[in-house]
This record gives structure tokens, C-alpha cells and sequence, in this order.
């Protein structure tokens, strides 16, 4: 048992820095690169993988993790992002039961439709209520661009993260036999 | 059994957020302490990311045979800035003096604020917002609503501030409005971001009178009347004015004078309008829309 919690801490651990990764470098090291016109939404692609591939409770609590950074970042109403996270988590959760490894056409179906319900969810809050009304502009112009790297960077980074997250399976299951 | 579990989580968060985003919205301030508290641990890990991701980009754009000439040249575009910032004052004074000499009672200095240099470390790299991060906070003197300057140019406001970093909104973001005044001719006009026109590296000027004098190629300055802005405070120049179809109101653009693509260090005014203000008239137009 205590083994199990141990695990499960190291997990926590492993999964927090990782989004703290996520976060530095797309608020440090994205807006650096003047070339990108538009950068890949890594705390997003984290949160909808981990939803997809541990479930809707791992989703969420890594989602409201994301959220709450970008909150703390942002100066908005405080619970913007955190909100929409959550739902992302949950919501790419339900889909746990279609995961199986080197499946990638779901994920990436998974980015698509989660970059486009956020970006829609930013609209209607922050943009729409104020009689913003092109939405035809913003799409072409915002949406898509990042829609397009989140998708390339989702066919890299969700590979990785198979490999990974395999590997601590492996490791933990070495491990839990060690001990009995 | 693990669904259910999920559900009620679902629910607990959503009323969770719901509740934050309405105190937040309410109260500003109510969530500093939290925002406090992990800014001590985040800040100096952006800090560390920018300063080695700053280095990296430099060597990689510049070359490291060109770093002497990239020294020069910041020393040089400091100047620059500088001089900028100088002759707008100066010019500002000698336009103000023809009046001042007239009305000699009044006490009116532009440009000459107390500043305080910070390094932006963080930007929000969605492009629906313009917002970015300083290594500078409330234990440096910075307090919300303290302008920010770059390049001789207004470049936004503080919107919060934690103990070692401070988030300012860029005016060309879409939710900034500024209330904003002809240098030569003192008539009032609205400054605000717009999304759209920002891909072209422009702002959108209106509200100005029919009448008003304001042509294409004049200085733009915050205005007097400005709840939030100091007065006097170059943002750019006049172009493309054109009397709106209500024939009432001219409307036009505005190119910045700050350089909003390469943020690297900027200048807190340590004064706060608020400071000043005691029997001015208000501006209720102007600030955050949200």
C-alpha cells in the first residue's frame, strides 16, 4: 500500500513539473520566436492527453493544475482558464475507453475539436460580450494558425508521452514485483 | 462507480471556478495572497527560462561576430529612446509654455515622472491577449494602474501586482481603451487596441470632435483628463483620420511609437495618476472595458 501512494506521489511529482515545463516555456520562450505567428497551446494538448489517456478524474485535476496557472498569469477574472480546463479534462476523459497505444488519429481529432471549443469559449467570454462580431477574422487569423501547431506538436509530444508513461508503468511494475 | 466519482468532481470544480470567477470580478484583490504565493515560486523560474531563452535567441539572431555591433546598437537605441522621450518633452514644454504663459497659475510638467526599469519575463502567447509579465513588484514600489513606457512611448498599464512581479496590459490589446489628447491642439480623443488592426501595427483612434483640428501625422499623447493615464505621455501619431459615417465623430488610426513585437526591458512610472487627481475632471469612458 505504501508502495502504491509512493508511486502515485512520484506520479503527481513527475506530471506537476511537467506542466510547470509547459507553462514556462509557453509564456518564456514562445513569444520569443517572432517567426511563430501563432504558438501550440501545450498546457492545453497536456490537459486533453492526460484526460484521454489516465481518465476524466486525472483530466480534471490537471486541467483546474493548468487552469489555475494561467490564471495566476493572466490578470483576468480569476477561474477563466481554470474553468474551461477542467472541462477539457473531463470531457477528453470519457473517451479513456477508446484509448490503446499508437492509436493517434483519435488524439488528434481530440486536439482539433478541444482547440477549437476553447478558442470559441475565449470568444464568447472576452470578445462577443464586448460586440466583437467578426468572427470570420478571428478564426482565419487566430484560430486556425494555432490550431495548426497544436496538431503538429500534439503528433510529437503525445508520442513522447506514450513512451514515457510506458516506461514508468514498466519501472513501477518491476518494482511492485521486487517487493513481492 | 469511477464515473459518478468524476461527475461530482466535475460539479465541485465547476462551482469551485464559477465562485472565483465571480469574487475576482467583484473584488479585485481578493485572490492576491494565492497569486502571491505561487508568483514567489514561478517568477524566478520564468526568470531563469527568459534569461537563458533571451540568450539563446540573441546568439542564435545575432550571431556571435555581431554581438559587439548588438551592443553598440542597444546603447545607441537607448539614446534614441531617450532623446525621443526628451524631445517630446521638450516639445510638450514649448507648446505648454505659450499657454502657461497665459495662465501662469498652472503647474503642469511632462515627462518628468519617477521610473522604475523591469525586464519582461513572460508573455501570454495566445494572440487574443496582450498581456505580459515584469520581474518587478510591489516590494520595488509597483502598484496596479502604474503606467509603463518603452521606447519614449506609452506601452500599457499595470492591471496586478504580486510581491516580485508585476502583469501589464499593452494598449494594443483589445481591451484597452485610453483617453488621449492632440499634443498641438489639446482636443480629446479615445485610443483604443483592436485586435484586427494590431496585425497591421495599429491602434484605432475615435471619439474626436467634428471640428476638431486633429490631421494625419499628429502626436498623440495621454490626455489630462484621463482617470488612469498621466498627461502628456507620447503613444504615436495620427493617420488615415476620416469623419465617421454619423457625421458627427472623426475616427482614424494610430502607429505606436512603443515597439510591441521585441519587449525585452521597460519603465514603470512610479507616479499614479490617482495620486494626482483631486479636483480634475473624471473620464468615464476610458480604461477596461471588462
Amino acid at each position: 500500500m505504501s508502495l502504491r501512494i509512493r508511486q502515485t506521489l512520484k506520479r503527481i511529482l513527475i506530471y506537476g513539473a511537467l506542466i510547470l515545463l509547459a507553462f514556462t516555456i509557453q509564456t518564456g520562450i514562445f513569444p520569443l520566436i517572432p517567426v511563430f505567428s501563432s504558438a501550440p497551446n501545450l498546457l492545453l494538448i497536456l490537459t486533453f492527453s492526460f484526460g484521454f489517456i489516465y481518465g476524466s478524474n486525472t483530466g480534471m485535476l490537471c486541467g483546474l493544475f493548468a487552469g489555475l496557472l494561467m490564471d495566476l498569469f493572466s490578470g483576468g477574472p480569476f477561474g477563466f482558464y481554470s474553468l474551461i480546463l477542467v472541462y477539457i479534462g473531463f470531457f477528453n476523459g470519457i473517451f479513456t475507453k477508446y484509448y490503446y497505444d499508437d492509436f493517434i488519429t483519435l488524439p488528434l481529432l481530440l486536439c482539433a475539436i478541444n482547440e477549437l471549443g476553447y478558442n470559441f469559449y475565449i470568444y464568447i467570454a472576452r470578445f462577443l460580450v464586448r460586440n466583437r462580431l467578426d468572427l470570420g477574422y478571428y478564426f482565419v487569423n487566430i484560430m486556425v494558425p494555432e490550431l495548426l501547431f497544436s496538431l503538429i506538436v500534439t503528433l510529437f509530444v503525445y508520442r513522447i508521452f506514450l513512451k514515457a508513461n510506458k516506461k514508468l508503468d514498466r519501472m513501477e511494475e518491476k518494482r511492485g514485483q521486487n517487493v513481492a | 462507480m469511477d464515473n459518478k466519482v468524476s461527475k461530482y468532481m466535475l460539479i465541485v470544480l465547476t462551482v469551485l471556478c464559477t465562485v472565483l470567477i465571480v469574487v475576482s470580478s467583484i473584488q479585485n484583490g481578493a485572490v492576491d495572497p494565492l497569486r502571491n504565493a505561487v508568483g514567489y515560486v514561478l517568477v524566478p523560474v520564468q526568470r531563469g527560462v527568459n534569461y537563458v531563452g533571451t540568450g539563446i535567441y540573441n546568439l542564435i539572431s545575432e550571431g556571435r561576430s555581431l554581438s559587439q555591433a548588438a551592443a553598440e546598437n542597444e546603447e545607441l537605441q537607448r539614446q534614441v529612446d531617450a532623446l525621443t522621450e526628451e524631445n517630446n518633452r521638450l516639445r510638450s514644454e514649448e507648446l505648454e509654455l505659450q499657454r502657461l504663459r497665459e495662465l501662469y497659475e498652472l503647474d503642469q510638467q511632462y515627462m518628468q515622472y519617477p521610473k522604475v526599469a523591469a525586464r519582461v519575463i513572460a508573455k501570454d502567447s495566445e494572440k487574443w491577449f496582450q498581456v505580459f509579465r515584469i520581474d518587478k513588484g510591489s516590494a520595488d514600489g509597483i502598484e496596479p494602474d502604474m503606467n509603463v513606457i518603452c521606447g519614449g512611448g506609452l506601452l500599457g498599464i499595470v492591471t496586478d501586482v504580486g510581491a516580485n512581479y508585476a502583469t501589464v496590459r499593452s494598449i494594443i490589446d483589445d481591451e484597452s481603451r485610453v483617453s488621449a489628447m492632440s499634443q498641438l491642439s489639446a482636443e480629446t480623443c479615445i485610443v483604443a487596441g483592436d485586435l484586427k488592426l494590431f496585425e497591421e501595427g495599429r491602434l484605432l483612434i475615435s471619439n474626436i470632435d467634428k471640428n476638431a483640428g486633429i490631421s494625419d501625422g499628429d502626436a498623440i499623447v495621454t490626455s489630462n483628463i484621463s482617470t488612469k493615464f498621466l498627461p502628456g505621455i507620447l503613444i504615436g501619431y495620427a493617420s488615415d483620420i476620416q469623419v465617421d459615417s454619423t457625421q458627427l465623430t472623426k475616427s482614424g488610426t494610430l502607429i505606436p511609437v512603443a515597439d510591441f513585437d521585441n519587449l525585452q526591458e521597460v519603465f514603470v512610472i512610479t507616479q499614479k495618476k490617482t495620486d494626482m487627481l483631486s479636483d480634475t475632471a473624471e473620464s468615464p469612458e476610458e480604461g477596461s472595458e471588462s
